[in-house]
């Protein structure tokens, strides 16, 4: 199975998000993955996240969200990473914004990888030298190297 | 009800406890907290255990939500580290949950559980 930095292109890495709202946040994200080729029907692909995100919150805490969709309209299992220095509403049970946010998108048939990519990416990100790591990374190389140094 | 806590855990029966609490979720339109409490282990083997429980915890918790999804019941994942029944007993009533749902094989102490918890509890079988 592919580790979260093999399935993370250093273009859909946005070290600067400017929307504050987070389905704008979630568009900033998605765009990467479409010129990419990852996400091969824009609007599908969009229209399942906003379902899932208006049905249960992604924010998992620590100022983390992980907003998800497993759908046809996707290739292939690949991440996006931004980064927020307000902060973005991902109504997390915690009540904090999201300063870390990973979008994962996979395909409709891959849901075992794809659980065990939610699993294991939350994991990494409870760690608190992750988070500092990643709210600190000056490059989209930094990012990565963050990631890779982490992940077992 | 509105709201109703499933305790999650890797057991062979989780899968029949969680396909109930989602069927009864559906059925009466309430809101599912979803929680898996990770133990710390001792000191020398923490790191390795933890991890390895900790992603089965995850994975554990994201198959419910995904099932829960296609279902269109509402979900809220909840992953804690500690002494599960203190957690689930303190974190089911900060959540304000009115019945607490737990497999029947799961390894919680039953008679504990319904003892210390102020909410109805359900093992399912």
């Amino acid at each position: 199975m592919a580790k979260i930095s093999e399935l993370l292109p250093r273009s859909a890495i946005v070290l600067n998000l400017q929307s504050r709202e987070k389905f704008d946040v979630i568009g900033e994200l998605v765009r990467p993955l479409v010129a990419a080729g990852a996400i091969t029907e824009e609007s599908e692909f969009v229209s399942a996240i906003v379902r899932r995100e208006n049905m249960e919150s992604t924010g998992i805490g620590l100022g983390v969200a992980i907003p998800h969709a497993r759908t046809k309209a996707v290739s292939s299992i690949v991440l996006a990473f931004g980064r927020s220095d307000s902060g973005v509403d991902f109504s997390s049970l915690d009540g904090k914004p999201s300063h870390l946010i990973f979008l994962i998108a996979a395909p409709e048939e891959q849901k075992t990888e794809y659980i065990m990519t939610l699993a294991r990416l939350s994991k990494l990100l409870r760690k608190d030298e992750v988070r500092i790591g990643l709210n600190k990374a000056g490059s989209p190389d930094d990012v990565l190297r963050v990631i890779v140094q982490h992940e077992s | 009800m509105e709201r109703i806590m499933l305790y999650v855990e890797d057991t062979p029966g989780m899968a029949t406890a969680a396909t109930w609490t989602l069927r009864l979720a559906k059925g009466m339109s309430l809101r599912v907290f979803a929680l898996s409490v990770v133990t710390p282990d001792a000191p020398r083997r923490r790191d390795t255990q933890t991890s390895d429980a900790e992603e089965r915890a995850w994975s554990g918790l994201y198959e419910i939500e995904d099932d829960a999804f296609q279902k269109n019941v509402r979900i809220s994942l909840l992953f804690e580290t500690g002494d599960p029944l203190q957690k689930l007993i303190s974190l089911s009533t900060s959540y304000d949950a009115e019945l607490i749902v737990a497999s029947a094989d799961c390894r919680l102490t039953c008679s504990e559980l319904v003892r210390q918890s102020s909410r109805p509890v359900v093992f399912v079988k």
